[in-house]
């Protein structure tokens, strides 16, 4: 798709790169040094490790970085009459829309790897715990790189239609807030009607934590592979909806 | 003649209020053509409802022969250039790269890029990044980006807004050239005196509404200039003609408006020397273009 490589070509010197590498290391190592700081140790070794830093990161801040990639992405987009020029082209709304969405989320997927990195790199190195992170986690790490998409797809269209570096971030943040509060609450089908809940659910997966009881059926795994499709396409769908029928605003 | 542009009844309200008001355009294919209005006048709202960037709240547009909505938009725009309000560019990229995501959307070669590129001389400039370019150069940038897909039409909005001479200069000769080359140009400007020159149609809007349309010579004979009378006693001669001519006196000039047949003439020279004033001097006003066009978007039109 040429709107594709279009997009990756705007990502040259983009302050995402900053934002992808930056943000997982400091979520983690913050998440990990709270740890520290309450003196309480890895008990459980590595499971623990992760729940410290990937489950926490995942309740919200998670969601808050795809924000603020999707509001980078969308800012040069936004300057002069960028915007005007791609509506003034033939590319097809759909395309333009999936392309957005598609280089979100590979920033989010390239995220979630360096946060898996960290948290590794800091498991050995810092910790010093035996041998290596449980690879039922790296299979998870993929679902949690799937269920980026539907965040990322709500991102891009809230940056697009706000205009406005903030607000879309500010939509995340509660959203990512009050969907972990229905997870706490055991209202698991939220994850069907808010990507962030979907998003949250992924990484407290075979954690028993919040929602999770600890087992990864395959119904599970499913019922999070399902909503993300769902709420994507939809989500997409929408988007186009509507930016068929818009005005341009600039 | 065949039209490029057309459209019949365009308008658009904001909020219920009227911004372009029942336009029929008419762009003849191979023209250069000349949109002027003031600022707020409609020029970009027009243009945007051109390209289906707007949709507007009655009337159609028909591009290339063949209706402009937004199911055959993305269809038509493939072959229409445009540039919209202020250029495009990505700050943080080059120019070179800026045209290169061009191509990839649009599915150019080099060969394409390079001519565009070349088109508005900034070959030199391309490994520079567009946050240093100067208004001009970007200006060039936006237009190139704009030709790469050797456009049927071309839509330039203000483009040599904010120029200095020589910029502007330099977009009017490479608007001759495209023209040359066979593409339909329509550029706005809220200054006569830069489409002037190289416009063949000229379309001027007042307040939303179009108040002339046609040729340069079209615009002339539509216009009439002011009478100017030299004669014995100019004092006198203007308070006489004040109320029927709204007579003013210019030096020892008397400047008569709306006078507009010979008839009227000899009765005001009949008139005057009646009253035992000598007249000695009666012309028509030499116009500009630039009167005409003032006279017209400030009384309201013809
Ligand atoms: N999105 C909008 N909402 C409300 N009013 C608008 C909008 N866009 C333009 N206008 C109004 O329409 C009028 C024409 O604007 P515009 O087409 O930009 O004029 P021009 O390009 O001739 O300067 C202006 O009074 C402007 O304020
Ligand atoms: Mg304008």
């Amino acid at each position: 798709m040429n709107a594709l490589a279009a997009e990756f070509s705007k990502l040259k010197r983009s302050l995402s790169w900053a934002v992808v590498v930056l943000l997982p290391i400091v979520l983690v190592a913050t998440g990990l040094i709270m740890t520290l700081i309450d003196g309480r140790g890895l008990e459980d070794g590595w499971h623990t490790l992760w729940m410290r830093s990937i489950v926490f990161y995942g309740l919200f801040p998670l969601s808050v970085g795809i924000a603020i990639l999707a509001s980078l992405v969308w800012r040069a987009e936004h300057r002069g009459s960028n915007w005007n020029a791609l509506m003034a082209g033939p590319t097809p709304s759909l395309q333009i829309i999936i392309a957005k969405a598609a280089v979100i989320s590979v920033l989010a997927a390239i995220m979630q790897v360096i946060a898996v990195v960290t948290t590794v790199a800091l498991g050995m190195i810092g910790f010093g715990l035996p041998g290596f992170l449980p690879p039922e986690y790296l299979a998870i790490s993929l679902l949690i790189i799937l269920a980026s998409v539907p965040v990322a797809v709500l991102q891009s269209w809230l940056s697009m239609q706000m205009r406005s570096f903030a607000a879309p971030v500010a939509v995340a943040f509660l959203g990512a807030g009050f969907s972990a509060f229905l997870l706490v609450v055991g209202l698991d089908a939220a994850i069907f009607i808010s990507p962030y809940a979907a998003l949250s659910r992924a990484t407290q997966l075979g954690t028993a934590t919040f929602a999770d009881t600890g087992d990864i059926t395959a119904g599970v795994i499913a019922a999070i592979i399902a909503a993300c499709l769902l709420l994507s396409t939809l989500l997409a769908a929408a988007n186009t909806v509507v930016l068929e029928r818009a005005d341009a605003r600039t | 003649m065949s039209f490029i542009v057309e459209s019949s009844n365009l308008t658009k309200a904001y909020g219920g209020r009227t911004v372009v008001d029942g336009l029929d355009l008419r762009i003849p294919e191979g023209s250069v053509y000349g949109f002027l209005g003031p600022n707020g006048s409609g020029k970009s709202t027009t243009m945007k409802m051109l390209l289906s960037l707007i949709r507007p709240t009655g009337g159609e547009v028909e591009v290339l022969g063949q209706p402009m909505n937004r199911s055959t938009r993305r269809q038509l725009l493939g072959s229409i250039g445009s540039l919209i309000e202020s250029p495009p560019g990505y700050a943080h990229l080059t120019g070179a790269e800026n045209m290169r995501i061009v191509q990839r959307l649009l599915g150019l070669d080099d060969a394409q890029v390079d001519f565009a590129v070349k088109t508005v001389r900034m070959h030199g400039q391309m490994g520079k990044r567009v946050r240093e370019y100067s208004l001009g150069m970007k200006q060039r940038l936006g237009i190139a980006m704009a030709l790469a897909r050797q456009p049927k039409l071309l839509i330039l909005d203000e483009p040599t807004n904010g120029l200095d001479p020589a910029g502007i200069e330099e977009i009017r000769e490479l608007l001759r050239r495209l023209a040359d080359g066979g593409v339909t140009v329509m550029v706005s400007s809220h200054l006569l005196g830069e489409v002037d020159k190289t416009a063949t149609v000229l379309g001027i809007l007042s307040q939303g509404r179009m108040i002339f349309q046609g040729t340069r010579a079209d615009l002339f004979s539509a216009a009439t200039p002011d009478l100017l009378i030299d004669c014995s006693d100019p004092r006198r001669a203007q308070s006489m003609l004040a109320r029927a001519h709204g007579a003013r006196l210019e030096d020892t000039t008397v400047r008569l408006a709306g006078v507009d047949s010979d008839e009227a003439t000899a009765g005001v020279v009949t008139g005057l020397v009646a009253e035992g004033i000598g007249v000695h001097g009666v012309r028509r006003d030499e116009q500009t273009l630039e009167s005409v066009f003032m006279g017209l978007t400030a009384g309201g039109g013809l």
